[in-house]
């Protein structure tokens, strides 16, 4: 184990605070010899490095990733010293960076990286990020200053059509609907035009704002899509089946976000000149990142681990939870830390209703904020003389337990999701902790 | 008995969870067997103050914002001033409460005209006001808890304030004073959602709207044990910082 891990816990912003102490430009240094691809946007940031970083591995070329989640600038000048060689090497490698929106100029200041790609823009942790129109507005500043890379976006989602950069632009998205569903909610994001403020229309949407847009005041649409889903062969809890550019892929995480997450990572392995079957056999292979729909076994019972943060993703949550008939378990968490969102009033974004239909066995609520949570659940249609409140780990762990064998899902914000992974490290449910 | 709720600007004022205060009202309602209808108005919709019983508008971005003032102005301030004037029930949260009064200066200095129907105003400020707050109503002798995230500041001039702020920022960050009260129209910066930890002030809205319509409506009491544990979680938590 590196040592910096050993002494920080996963924390691994450390070795960057003091090398940037000793040197403000060490970045430049230490990633010159690489070739940089930048992973930024709301959601799907840390699925998508990881997928890319899997095919790039699998394709045999050197390639470094900060997959621990250190996303800020201070984590990735750690990323690179922690990978840093004396010895000079004629082969360049790849870095594969996941980076936090409002971070990225700091990086584009000291690297010029081959690709940017960013996967979307919803409303997220109003509190610290603010308005997407803002994020998009931080995101470009750090695209200015690298007017050489070229940007691979989502073309489905209308705030990244219209953009003024010198860039070279490559789009994905989704050539054919996943569903007949052409009326974007009425509390989804970003649902008037860039340019005339019209409401959009949508051939199909796939989820929230993202989809086949077009605007009947102007005349701005989705742009044309270099890569795209041509098709969807199966959706269901544990993957999708679908077509790429006329060629069938099956993604092992589910739900239409990591159809999305897996079609960025399809796109940038094409840009890199990756052959076709290298990618099919690492997207039907890569592992989930922690918490990203994780799967554990705790006493012969299956326990799924989703990470929720926004109202997108947890919808997105909802939606694929929502393709399992068989009787469930869900756990609930909800804290309020910094990382998570000190403002937790979002959860009244997200459609909990839904989850009303199904076959519930169990509700646990636990978290810093869990009474906040059960007030959202009651008023979703939940009685509330069924709910378990779990005021630690240890209680929730208890209630797991005794659950029947039905599949326990728990969807929890940041901080309790780390929380509760390394409470359950400790009891030897999950063996790698990072 | 039933109440119509009306919903403005659903589709461009709703990214900070106010939703959840109109699906509040509505569960509050229904268990004590009354039906709710909520009618959604928004871009080009003519107000009709007639057909509402309670009016609710949300906080937005200010790319929203700026959409939502001109219509509102082009289809809605007569009406609009007709229904507050007379007594009704509006409760009106963050850039909806700017949009109440004369006007809302953005950070970026962009001026939006407000309806000015109520007497107050809203400057943009460098800080933004983010985190729990705590008030106090001496009328109504409650407490309320919410979330507040604005860099706007809204000075009330003579209007009754929502309450007195224990813990947080308020309009201004300069009077003391959170929100304000004119006639049945309540106006508060209080995200959270304001009606999840504040059950009392649901309920009058609720009584409000019900003794407009059918006088001397008094409402069961329900199990809020929930509210109000998450609401004594936020004042011990905020107030032993």
């Amino acid at each position: 184990m590196k040592l910096s891990k050993l002494l920080f816990q996963g924390g691994t912003n450390f070795p960057g605070k003091i090398a940037l102490m000793l040197d403000k430009n060490i970045l430049k240094t230490v990633a010159a010899n690489y070739e940089v691809i930048l992973i930024t946007g709301t959601n799907g940031k840390t699925t998508t490095t990881s997928m890319i970083y899997s095919i790039v591995k699998d394709s045999n070329k050197p390639v470094i990733t900060n997959n621990t989640g250190a996303n800020m600038y201070t984590g990735i000048v750690a990323c690179f010293i922690l990978n840093y060689s004396f010895k000079k090497s004629m082969e360049k490698k790849i870095a594969v960076i996941e980076v936090d929106e409002a971070n990225l100029k700091f990086v584009t200041e000291y690297i010029t990286p081959s690709i940017i790609t960013i996967t979307n823009l919803f409303r997220d942790q109003m509190d610290r990020y603010g308005e997407v129109y803002t994020t998009l507005r931080k995101i470009l500043i750090g695209i200015a200053k690298v007017e050489a890379t070229t940007l691979l976006l989502n073309g489905d989602e209308s705030l990244f059509g219209n953009l003024n950069v010198k860039n070279d632009i490559v789009y994905y998205g989704f050539s054919t609907k996943v569903n007949d569903n052409k009326i974007v909610d009425i509390n989804a994001d970003a649902k008037f035009c860039t340019i005339c403020k019209s409401p959009y229309e949508y051939n199909f949407i796939t989820y929230n704002h993202l989809g086949d847009f077009y605007c009947t005041g102007c005349g701005y649409k989705r742009p044309d899509l270099t890569y795209s889903v041509d098709k969807i062969i199966d959706l269901n809890t544990s993957g999708s089946s679908v077509h790429i550019n006329h060629k069938e892929y099956y993604i092992n995480q589910p739900g239409t976000y990591n159809i999305y997450n897996a079609l960025c990572a399809y796109s940038v392995a094409k840009l890199l000149g990756i052959k076709d079957a290298t990618i099919e056999h690492s997207l039907k292979t890569v592992a989930s990142s922690f918490g990203r729909q994780e799967t554990l076994n705790i006493e012969g019972i299956e326990v799924k681990i989703i990470l929720v943060k926004n109202p997108a993703g947890y919808d997105e949550a909802v939606n694929t939870i929502n393709l399992d008939k068989s009787k469930i378990n869900l756990s609930l968490l909800l804290n309020d830390n910094y990382a998570d969102g000190k403002d937790i009033s979002w959860i009244w974004d997200v459609n909990f209703e839904r989850l009303t239909s199904l076959n519930i066995n169990k509700i646990m609520i636990s978290g810093i904020r869990m009474y906040d949570m059960a007030i959202r659940l009651k008023v979703a249609g939940f009685s509330s003389d069924s709910f378990l409140l779990c005021s630690d780990e240890e209680a929730l762990l208890n209630e797991i337990k005794t659950c029947n064998g039905e599949t326990v899902y728990i969807l929890a914000t940041y901080t309790a999701m780390i929380n509760l992974r390394k409470f359950l490290h400790t009891k030897g449910y999950i063996n790698k902790l990072w | 008995m039933e109440i119509n709720i009306c919903h403005l600007y659903p589709d461009l004022l709703n990214v900070y969870g106010d939703v959840g205060n109109i699906l509040i009202l509505k569960h509050r309602a229904e268990l004590r067997g009354i039906k709710v209808n909520i009618v959604n108005v928004s871009m080009g919709d003519i107000f009709d103050a007639a057909n509402y019983d309670i009016v609710f508008f949300g906080g937005g971005q200010d790319y929203e914002q700026a959409i939502v003032s001109p219509d509102l102005i082009k289809f809605k301030k007569t009406s609009m001033e007709e229904y507050i004037e007379s007594g009704k029930v509006f409760l009106a949260i963050c850039g909806g409460y700017q949009l109440l009064g004369k006007y809302y200066t953005t950070p970026d200095g962009e001026k939006l005209d407000g309806l000015g129907i109520l007497d107050i105003y809203t400057e943009g400020g460098d800080k933004r006001f983010i985190g729990n707050t705590i008030i106090h109503n001496e009328v109504f002798d409650e407490t309320y808890v919410g979330f507040e995230n604005h860099s706007g500041r809204t000075y009330i001039n003579d209007l009754l304030p929502l309450g007195k702020v224990k813990v947080g920022y308020g309009n201004n960050g300069e009077d003391g004073y959170e929100g304000c009260i004119y006639k049945n129209t309540f106006c508060t910066y209080f995200h959270g959602s304001l009606l999840s930890k504040n059950p009392e002030l649901a309920d009058r809205i609720l009584t409000l709207a019900l003794n407009n319509k059918y006088n001397e409506v008094a409402l069961t009491s329900l199990d809020d044990s929930l509210e109000i544990k998450a609401k004594e979680f936020i004042i011990n938590r905020e107030t032993s910082k």
